[in-house]
């Protein structure tokens, strides 16, 4: 059963018969986290990087930013018995229009996000598909960890 | 190249717009029309009226009681709600199928049209633009030549998408090199065709501003600043992903920080639901 991930959104399963599935990421970036021994996963579509943006609409739904929405995403695998060391972790989106250099380059702004969070946290990304100007699609199989990606116009493919 | 008569001829497949339609439009473009002015016009549609006490009774306006009249809902929602309603109403019939041309499945052209009209409404007010339902109205059917042009624009995607990265030109740009007309170009015929305003012409024909434009027009810079802000968030993204150009100029001619853009996003996205209540319900 697909359970459908929204923007600023966030889904963590146990179920082996959910697929998480998050359409068409622009400049919004998605995280797939997947432990295989509990088989346990977790899907985040977050748009912005940072919360000091507005700390009351971060409350209210820490997934639209990077830095609450990565780390509510984890705890919540926790919850479920994911481990961090045994996470395998697909990140994806963050596109830019053309000639969007520098000034509100939020797809650049998200990556960047990303990898100090990660950085600080000791998570290594598995697989990245970042920037370019398509927009793309990702699925999770919650039964094996097996992660689909779709990019603009083409069929999905295994990754 | 393809045949341009012949896409163009295919423009008379569209569903014709309802003939109420181009009354209320001028009625939206016109800052000192009236509720009366309005409500001479949709008292005697009945489809008009049924959809409105249908979509002023979803959540998206969350009243605390129930709407079963006209003039109930014109009390409770004001001219502007009631016109926006109005305009998504008459412009939802050839919107809502899917595109398969430009890989947009059923109602993802519909939901980023309506997306698109609540922002540029959202700036336009912000920038206290007295012309906010003229701003909707074009961002609501700015994408109309899409409709039209996804017909062929499926088999030409290898080649566009493949001139779009070796050339870094945009998607729109490409499809006119490679079909002979792009989607706004079709729009515009589209306009002409459906007698909208010459000004409805101009905001739909050039809302990407490829061309050479007028960096003191607002309202196209409200418009094309509601496009980008769509596509960035993934609304109605399809095959021609987020080629398009961006104008910082738009965004300094708007006087509007990046944080302002963000918190725009951001709410826009609280009230997501909201907006996709008033998708399907309209």
């Amino acid at each position: 059963m697909n359970i459908v991930v929204g923007v600023s959104d966030m889904v963590v399963s146990k179920d082996p018969d959910s697929v998480l599935i998050t359409y068409s990421l622009g400049s919004c970036i998605g995280i797939a986290i997947y432990d295989p021994i509990v088989r346990v996963g977790g899907l985040l579509h977050f748009m912005l990087p940072e919360s000091s943006l507005d700390g009351d609409k971060a409350k209210r739904n820490p997934s639209m930013f990077a830095d609450t929405g990565i780390p509510y995403l984890f705890k919540s695998t926790y919850d479920l018995g994911a481990q961090k060391k045994r996470m395998r972790v697909a990140v994806v989106g963050g596109s830019q229009i053309l000639d969007q250099q520098g000034f509100f380059n939020i797809g650049k702004r998200n990556h960047m996000a990303v990898r100090k969070i990660f950085w600080k946290n000791q998570v290594m990304i598995d697989y990245e598909d970042i920037g370019g100007n398509g927009n793309r699609t990702i699925k999770l199989d919650v039964a094996n960890g097996n992660i689909w990606m779709k990019s603009s116009g083409q069929e999905y493919r295994k990754i | 190249m393809h045949d341009i008569t012949k896409i163009i001829d295919h423009i008379d497949r569209l569903k014709p717009i309802p003939k109420v339609a181009h009354r209320i439009m001028s009625i939206a473009e016109d800052p000192l029309s009236s509720m009366a002015d309005l409500a001479a016009v949709i008292q005697y549609d009945q489809a008009i009226t049924a959809n409105i006490l249908k979509v002023a009774n979803s959540p998206y306006f969350g009243l605390r009681r129930k709407v079963d009249s006209i003039q109930q809902a014109i009390t409770y929602l004001g001219m502007d709600q009631i016109l926006d309603l109005v305009l998504i109403h008459v412009s939802g019939g050839n919107l809502k199928g899917g595109q398969k041309g430009y890989d947009l499945g059923i109602g993802e052209l519909w939901r980023y049209s309506v997306s698109s009209a609540v922002l540029a409404r959202r700036v336009a007010e912000i920038k206290k633009i007295r012309t906010s339902h003229l701003v909707f109205t074009a961002a609501l059917l700015k994408d109309i030549g899409k409709v039209v042009l996804s017909n062929y624009v499926g088999e030409y995607l290898d080649e566009i998408a493949s001139l779009v990265s070796s050339q870094n030109i945009t998607f729109r740009q490409a499809e006119k090199a490679v079909i002979g007309i792009d989607h706004a170009e079709l729009g515009r015929i589209v306009a002409k065709k459906w007698h909208f305003s010459e000004r409805m012409e101009e905001m739909i024909g050039n809302h990407h501003l490829d061309d050479h434009w007028d960096d003191d027009d607002i309202e196209m810079c409200i418009i094309y600043l509601a496009d980008t802000l769509c596509m960035m968030m993934g609304i109605g993204v399809g095959s021609d992903g987020l080629a398009y150009r961006f104008h910082r100029k738009v965004i300094q001619k708007l006087d509007l920080t990046e944080k302002d853009l963000q918190i725009i996003m951001a709410s826009f996205v609280e009230k997501m639901q909201e907006v996709e209540d008033l998708v399907r319900e309209a």
